[in-house]
């Protein structure tokens, strides 16, 4: 039974959003301060323009709020707290039910969606807010990342020897400030907020070195990034905090980067106070609940930061492995911390330093691979378990969201433990047994150019899977047939398997239940019903980016192991492409054949490097015969049980 | 005044119902305070984890409901992935959960079409589902996902190649 708030009546108050006026109708003081139902269609579609979904159904507890940027903002009925991707919060009150709609204490919901409330004259702007900036450093390259409620796609407003200024249109930000960067090129960062409350603009001018190089910008999941790197002469090791910070346009929030002070001596980082000193008037950001999460893959700290705070990372070089990071303008809510870690951290230790600054110092076992991500309510720092030769040594940025000053400080409560108990190794078998199946025709070799007729598979300027792979079939038929085994194709042309004259778009509205998996099946049945020896699909992957690349062979059932590891065994290496390896996976056709059977992913269609080779005659002769020797190779080693031919 | 003093003699009622029922009612079996969001490396098979907080079972919130919300949470999550700078194997842009419904110790996990927007190969589907099964069977006593999209079960994506029309475990991966 969940607990409903007595009467409640529904008011409407309006805002103004991307410059149009949004009506919340479903609005409720009963708490004592705003909340907005669930149902509400100015909030639906608030989210909706942020790149966000709701899941929630009525007579539901929680309210998950999936943020363009993949993180998931979590609320429950009668639960003040409530978690913004790996950090918690505790909210001004606990969400409540009014009839069966949830009602979300709006001031908590609109921050953890970085938007801020601001009043224009009677009207109160809903702005969008960046919400924080952080640069990632080595002595080669700078990276700039910024992240903000919805999608950020800034343009360069100018760009001259020396600065280049990027505006994004429509956000403000409570990060004003200057601060040096010296690295990758890059001088210094500025932040400034120009232009009105109902059209705000936030610039970022980052001043560089004569000659440095920048990337083209790109989106993220929404986040904004962009490289700098290889200007003049190469800036000086751990140089960061090392100069003076700029003077800061006319809200000064900003404090110098904590002074790193290398090398050091003692064993312990450096603890020392530093000069930095908050500009009056400003609030302090709380900082509370550090905690350690360990899993295989490393140890991920979080840092939930309510308020605005600036901070600055630094990593020094193995031998010596520490890391600390230096939240500044910034007060610990818990005493300090000092806790041994499990590998790959030695330490953890958190510390108020001095009365702005909390450090967060860790000591990691080795050169291993940091990366720091900050959000509007905290940093997160992940430490794999990887060496790395070379990564980023230090980095600064800031963080928050606006918080009023009447509204309260929420208490932060730590993310518990993480504890992998779990053996997913699962039931991965890594030899599979010697196969049972005795094939009634054991000369017989059943290949399956994937795709064809209505489904082309994957595309790239107008080359076809399916062309590809009927292309890549005939080839290994010819070598095979000529090797003395008969071959049988599931397709000659390019047609489906299974004829069918559903559309694609009939087939989602029937749920796809026929065609794929009669068109599938009937590859299978080919095989099935002559008795085959083995089954062999060829198709060729793709991914909605261009990064992944190289040649995999997947399977599905014991049986297939060693066919699939004879196959791949020289594949990669013959090609000139990445050894993806061979990878269990549920895969249809190589399920549903009685025998061994796999499904080889020749390269990726999506992927340059790929792409080129997929275009090339010779290279798909030469897939053709590298899998004709991995049948033969396997042929060899598992003949047929009581074989007589 | 009269309807607070009301509100507060509700409350009242209502923390004395739910204390005896409290005291009365068995709680479930030790409920986890956090959840490991598992993610497909770019490797393709791989996995990473990602831990989120949890919230453990609250008051009012029987059994059965507290795992369907585990469930829903979890595959949210899942279905978000780990944080946008960590290099994962994603389900396309837009994918979301829809709703979920558990049956024993298999989850139904309903999917927005989204998830048929990306026409990709084995590398992606192969990952982006290890990666909710994974997820979702971190839910105690969950031991198998079966997908639908918008509603219907589907024998394989359009075009695709997992098959998707019976639960999926971890062994399958
Ligand atoms: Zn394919």
């Amino acid at each position: 039974m969940l607990l409903a708030a007595a009467s409640a009546r529904a008011s409407t108050a309006t805002y103004l959003f991307d410059g149009r006026p949004l009506a919340l109708t479903h609005v409720s003081h009963a708490a004592g301060a705003a909340a907005v139902g669930i149902n509400d269609p100015g909030l639906r579609s608030l989210v909706r323009s942020l790149g966000a979904v709701i899941t929630w159904h009525p007579g539901e507890r929680y309210v998950l709020i999936t943020t363009g940027a993949a993180q998931v903002i979590s609320f429950s009925v009668g639960d003040r707290g409530y978690d913004v991707g790996p950090l918690s919060a505790t909210a001004e009150f606990a969400p409540y039910l009014v009839g069966s709609e949830v009602y979300l204490p709006l001031a908590d919901l609109l921050r953890s969606l970085s938007l801020a409330p601001r009043s224009d004259g009677n009207a109160t702007v809903l702005q969008r807010e960046i919400t924080s900036i952080d640069v990632r450093g080595s002595a080669q390259q700078a990276i700039l990342v910024a992240r903000g409620a919805g999608s950020l796609s800034p343009r360069v407003a100018s760009e001259s020897g020396d600065t280049i200024v990027y505006a994004f249109d429509g956000f403000g930000s409570t990060l004003e400030g200057s601060r040096p960067v010296d690295a990758g090129g890059v001088r210094s960062m500025q932040v400034r907020v120009t232009g009105s409350v109902r059209n705000p603009r936030t610039l970022v001018t980052l001043t560089l070195q004569p000659g440095t190089r920048h990337d083209p910008p790109r989106s993220n999941d929404g986040d904004f990034e962009v490289a700098f790197g290889g200007g003049g002469s190469a800036p000086p090791l751990l140089a960061g905090g090392a100069s003076a910070p700029v003077a800061a346009a006319p809200v000064a929030t900003m404090t110098p980067v904590a002074e790193p002070t290398p090398p050091f001596a003692s064993a312990s980082p450096p603890d020392g106070t530093n000069a930095s000193a908050a500009p009056a008037g400003t609030t302090i950001a709380t900082v509370g609940g550090v905690s350690v999460q360990n899993g295989s893959d490393g140890a991920t700290v979080t840092i939930p930061v309510v308020g605005n705070a600036q901070f600055a990372w630094h990593r020094l070089r193995a031998p010596d492995n520490r890391f600390w990071i230096d939240v500044q303008n910034a007060h610990l809510a818990d005493g300090p911390l000092d806790q041994p870690e499990p590998d790959p951290l030695i330490s953890v230790r958190v510390r108020q330093i001095d009365p702005q600054t909390v450090r967060v110092a860790l000591s990691v076992a080795g050169s291993k691979n940091i990366s720091v991500s900050p959000s509007a309510t905290g940093i997160a720092i992940s430490v794999g378990t990887q060496e790395v030769a070379d990564g980023p040594h230090f980095g600064s940025g800031s963080v928050g969201t606006l918080v009023s000053s009447n509204e309260p400080q929420a208490l932060v409560t730590p993310v518990p433990p993480d504890e992998y108990g779990q053996n997913d190794a699962g039931a991965t078998w890594k030899f599979g047994p010697h196969s049972t199946y005795v094939p009634t025709r054991p000369k017989l070799i059943v290949i399956d150019p994937g795709h064809g007729g209505g489904d082309v598979g994957t595309t790239r300027n107008g080359v076809t899977e399916a062309s590809l792979t009927l292309d890549m079939a005939k080839r290994l038929q010819a070598i095979l047939v000529a090797r003395g085994w008969q071959v049988q194709l599931t397709r000659e042309t390019d047609v489906d398997v299974k004829r069918t004259t559903q559309s694609a778009q009939e087939a989602i509205s029937d749920g796809y239940r026929s065609t794929d998996a009669q068109d599938l099946q009937a590859r299978d049945d080919i095989a099935n019903n002559a008795g085959a020896r083995l089954f062999v699909s060829i198709h060729v992957n793709s991914f909605i980016n261009s990064g992944p690349s190289g040649t995999t062979t997947y399977f599905s059932k014991p049986d297939d192991v060693p066919l699939a590891q004879a196959v791949q065994h020289d594949l990669a290496a013959t090609l000139g492409t990445k050894d993806d390896g061979t990878i269990k996976s549920k895969l249809y056709v190589t399920l549903h054949a009685n025998m061994p059977a796999v499904l080889v992913e020749t390269a990726f269609l999506s992927n340059p490097d790929d792409y080129a080779k997929l275009n090339s005659a010779d290279w798909r002769q030469r897939v053709a015969e590298s899998i004709a020797d991995g049948i033969d190779q396997y042929a060899k080693q598992y003949p047929v049980p009581s074989a007589n031919q | 005044m009269k309807s607070s003093r009301a509100l507060l003699l509700l409350l009242l009622f209502v923390a004395v119902a739910f204390g005896a029922w409290k005291f009365f009612s068995s709680r479930g079996p030790g409920a986890a305070d956090h959840l490991t969001v598992y993610y497909t490396k770019l490797d393709g098979t791989t996995l990473g984890r990602w831990p989120v907080s949890l919230r453990t079972q609250q008051s009012g919130e029987s059994d059965i409901e507290h795992l369907h919300n585990m469930v829903l949470y979890a595959a949210v999550q899942a279905v978000a992935g780990p944080p946008s700078d960590v290099s994962a194997i994603r389900f396309p842009p837009g994918t979301h959960v829809l709703g979920v419904n558990v049956h024993g110790s298999t989850a139904t996990v309903d999917l927005s079409k989204d998830v048929t927007s990306q026409g990709g190969g084995s590398f992606g589907e192969t990952g982006e589902f290890k990666g909710l099964v994974y997820t979702v069977t971190g839910v105690p006593t969950i031991q198998a996902v079966q997908v639908t999209i918008e509603g219907s079960t589907v024998a394989t994506l359009p075009g695709g190649h997992l098959e998707l029309d019976t639960p999926l475990r971890r062994s399958d991966f």
